[in-house]
């Protein structure tokens, strides 16, 4: 395969000032990752802060509601509340080694903005977040940790005020002080070589749960079930599992509304392959190449790209592509606090949402795994005022 | 004629002494009429060569005027298609103006690149400059483009390596577009000594025309890029902030656009005439 690509997606698609960090980032990757010292770092910091492993968890009584068994690999217990802390602290670390002072990015739900100030106190890094500022508006409890956490929040005003534009934003700032400054993608998305780190950092997911189910079930799932739009989550969790065939692998997108291109993030449904914040991705956009916002109520499904590598996944047939529409969204955030007692995050709910709606997709002797990405308490308001207004004609 | 436009009219200067003055205008922006008018006088007023985009949904190499320009152009309805229209008629009126198609690269990408170079070279322009197109990904297009008698603009920074810059020269067509500080359009240049050293560098590294954009605002900075031992500059953002602020009716701005456009070109001139009379400080 072509460095930095994923079958035809990929690649480093940047403005010539900001290739040298590129490259010079490359390198540090492959250099320090392997070494002893890093990794005893990083799954150090995994375990003592960070709470690794996460438990798989047999969701029994969501299991009888189903129909086959559900495990939930337990991404919602790592500190922060979600996932994202696997990949900062592995960022962050690196940006250390790497001489960086600083580090940048964007959030929408705030889940990684969150994770980025943690990660960055700990390894003893400045924090700047850009952020949308209807994502600042939407998301207030989050920025109010990330403050108080010691991170400087910047409401990114352009375009519409989404994830999107705060994506433009960081790239913008990096450009101007990428010496000093590492900027720390939360996802599988942008140039060569960030979906390659992203993914590796989040695998740690996948390996956890391949150890955990073999000795809870002595076999590999017949299934996981993860959300995304980026591909983080997914792809952590489906990393040690791409070459086992016998193991069905689900990507559920933001449906939105309706699956229709003004309501929607559905861009595996809805888009094309097109260039979008330096790599080459499904992206929603239109008969021109002009980007089209996505439309969700989950603000971390809300972009409008698929990282290339589960681009390519989902292209070559080894993913299933699928979506969850907001109001099977809410139903499953109601099952899983009413079957389990766990209160799922918006994005977390698409998975679930997506193993409610389609019992025929899973046979009653299938051991399912959902990657319970993290947790919702971020979501009580918005869950809470959407449910008011679906139910209302 | 198409073909060899861009490298008589660098000839040309040379041969009169003058630096080219580079203008880059984002089309449609805020409607087409304006766009047409805008390009005029910068013609009429010391632009040699016109940098056309065409606008993009997320300019990320773009500063934030540039950024509002794109998406008033996009708000307006203007398509690619539209903008090389204006492209064709721009050579019409102005056969001796060489044209250069900015946009970023999803734009070629979706269109086709073979079939977005047919269009460009149908409008009569000489050749693309594409920002988030780097010579890594540029490299399976430039024979294409070289088939078509195309240039496709390579960009230097000042954090290219000069093993890079080596490759980067090489691959070169048309001119070579150094950006002169680390950020975006729009973006003030606040000192030139830093990017005077960059200009000799690559200057030595390559024997094609030089061009110096980002951040250059005023006769004073393209005088002394100019002196520094560049080609020419481009000038962009500093244009579309003049009409930008004056929302009721951005006509009134081309007064202002006229002058600012003369006295860049001025400085394109001073600083040639500059460097001709400096002793050269190798003996």
């Amino acid at each position: 395969m072509k460095r930095g690509r994923y079958g035809r997606y990929g690649g480093m698609y940047v403005g010539e000032v900001l290739v040298h960090a590129l490259l010079e980032l490359e390198e540090a990757f492959k250099r320090i990752y392997p070494t002893e010292e890093f990794q005893r770092e990083f799954h150090g910091l995994l375990r003592d802060y960070g709470g690794r492993p996460t438990p798989l968890y047999y969701a029994r009584n969501f299991s009888k509601l189903v129909g086959f068994k559900v495990y939930l690999k337990r991404e919602d217990l790592l500190c922060g509340g979600s996932h994202k802390l696997n990949n900062a602290l592995g960022q962050a670390l690196l940006a250390k080694k790497m001489g960086k002072r600083r580090l940048i990015t964007e959030t929408a739900a705030g889940q990684h903005g969150l994770a980025t100030v943690m990660a960055g106190n700990v390894c003893g890094l400045e924090t700047e977040i850009f952020m949308g500022i209807k994502d600042v508006q939407r998301q207030a409890s989050n920025v109010k940790k990330m403050v108080l956490l010691g991170a400087k929040v910047k409401p990114v005003k352009a375009g519409a005020g989404v994830l999107k534009d705060a994506v433009s934003e960081t790239l913008r700032e990096w450009a101007a002080c990428s010496r000093t400054t590492h900027y720390l993608i939360g996802s599988t998305v942008g140039p060569h070589p960030f979906p390659e780190i992203v993914a590796t950092f989040q695998s740690i997911i996948g390996e956890e749960l391949r150890k955990q189910v073999l000795e809870k079930e002595g076999r590999l799932p017949d299934a996981i079930v993860a959300c995304g739009s980026g591909g983080s989550n997914a792809l952590g969790a489906f990393r040690p599992f791409i070459k086992e065939k016998s193991v069905r692998l689900y990507f559920v997108e933001g449906g939105g509304e309706s699956r229709g291109a003004e309501n929607s993030a559905a861009a595996f449904q809805l888009g094309s392959p097109g260039v979008l914040h330096g790599g080459l991705m499904m992206v929603l956009q239109d008969t021109w190449g002009q980007i089209r916002p996505s439309k969700t109520r989950a603000a971390g499904l809300n972009y409008p790209g698929r990282g290339p590598e589960i681009s390519h996944l989902c292209e070559v047939g080894r993913v299933k592509p699928c979506y969850a529409l907001d109001h099977e969204v809410f139903k499953a955030v109601r099952m899983m606090c009413r079957t389990e007692g766990l209160i799922p995050a918006l994005e977390t709910a698409h998975a679930v949402a997506y193993v409610l709606s389609n019992p025929d997709e899973f046979d009653p002797d299938d051991v399912v795994v959902i990657n319970y990405s993290g947790r919702g308490d971020k979501d009580v308001e918005t869950i809470l005022r959407c449910e008011r207004e679906l139910n209302t004609p | 004629m198409n073909s060899t436009l861009l490298e008589e009219k660098f000839e040309g200067l040379r041969r009169r002494f003058e630096g080219a003055h580079v203008a880059h205008v984002y089309y449609g922006d805020p409607c087409e009429r304006f766009s047409l008018k805008l390009i005029e006088t910068l013609c009429e007023n010391g632009a040699d060569i016109i940098e056309l985009g065409i606008p993009f949904s997320d300019p990320i190499a773009d500063g934030p005027i540039f950024q509002a320009a794109c998406e008033r152009a996009l708000k307006n309805g203007v398509t690619p298609a539209r903008c090389l229209e204006a492209a064709r008629k721009l050579r019409d009126s102005y056969a001796e103006t060489p044209i250069i198609i900015t946009t970023y690269f999803n734009v070629p990408y979706i269109m086709g690149f073979h079939k977005f170079m047919d269009y460009v070279r149908a409008a009569g322009a000489q050749g693309v400059l594409i920002p988030d197109l780097p010579v890594e990904e540029a490299e399976p297009y430039l024979n294409l483009a070289a088939k078509k008698q195309l240039h496709i603009i390579l960009q230097v920074a000042p954090t290219t390596s000069e093993r890079r810059l080596r490759r980067i020269a090489n691959s070169a067509s048309g001119f070579l577009y150094l950006i002169s500080l680390e950020g975006v359009t729009g973006t003030t240049l606040k000192r030139t000594d830093a990017i005077k050293r960059v200009v000799k560098k690559v200057k030595a590294k390559s024997a094609i025309p030089l061009v110096v954009g980002f951040g250059i605002m005023d006769g004073k900075r393209a005088e002394a890029i100019v002196a520094a031992g560049a080609d020419g500059v481009a000038v962009g953002s500093a244009y579309t902030k003049i009409y930008a602020e004056r929302r009721g009716n951005p006509l009134d701005a081309l007064p202002e656009i006229a002058g600012l456009a003369h006295e860049i070109k001025l400085g394109c001139i001073l600083g040639l005439h500059k460097r001709q009379s400096t002793p050269s400080t190798c003996f």
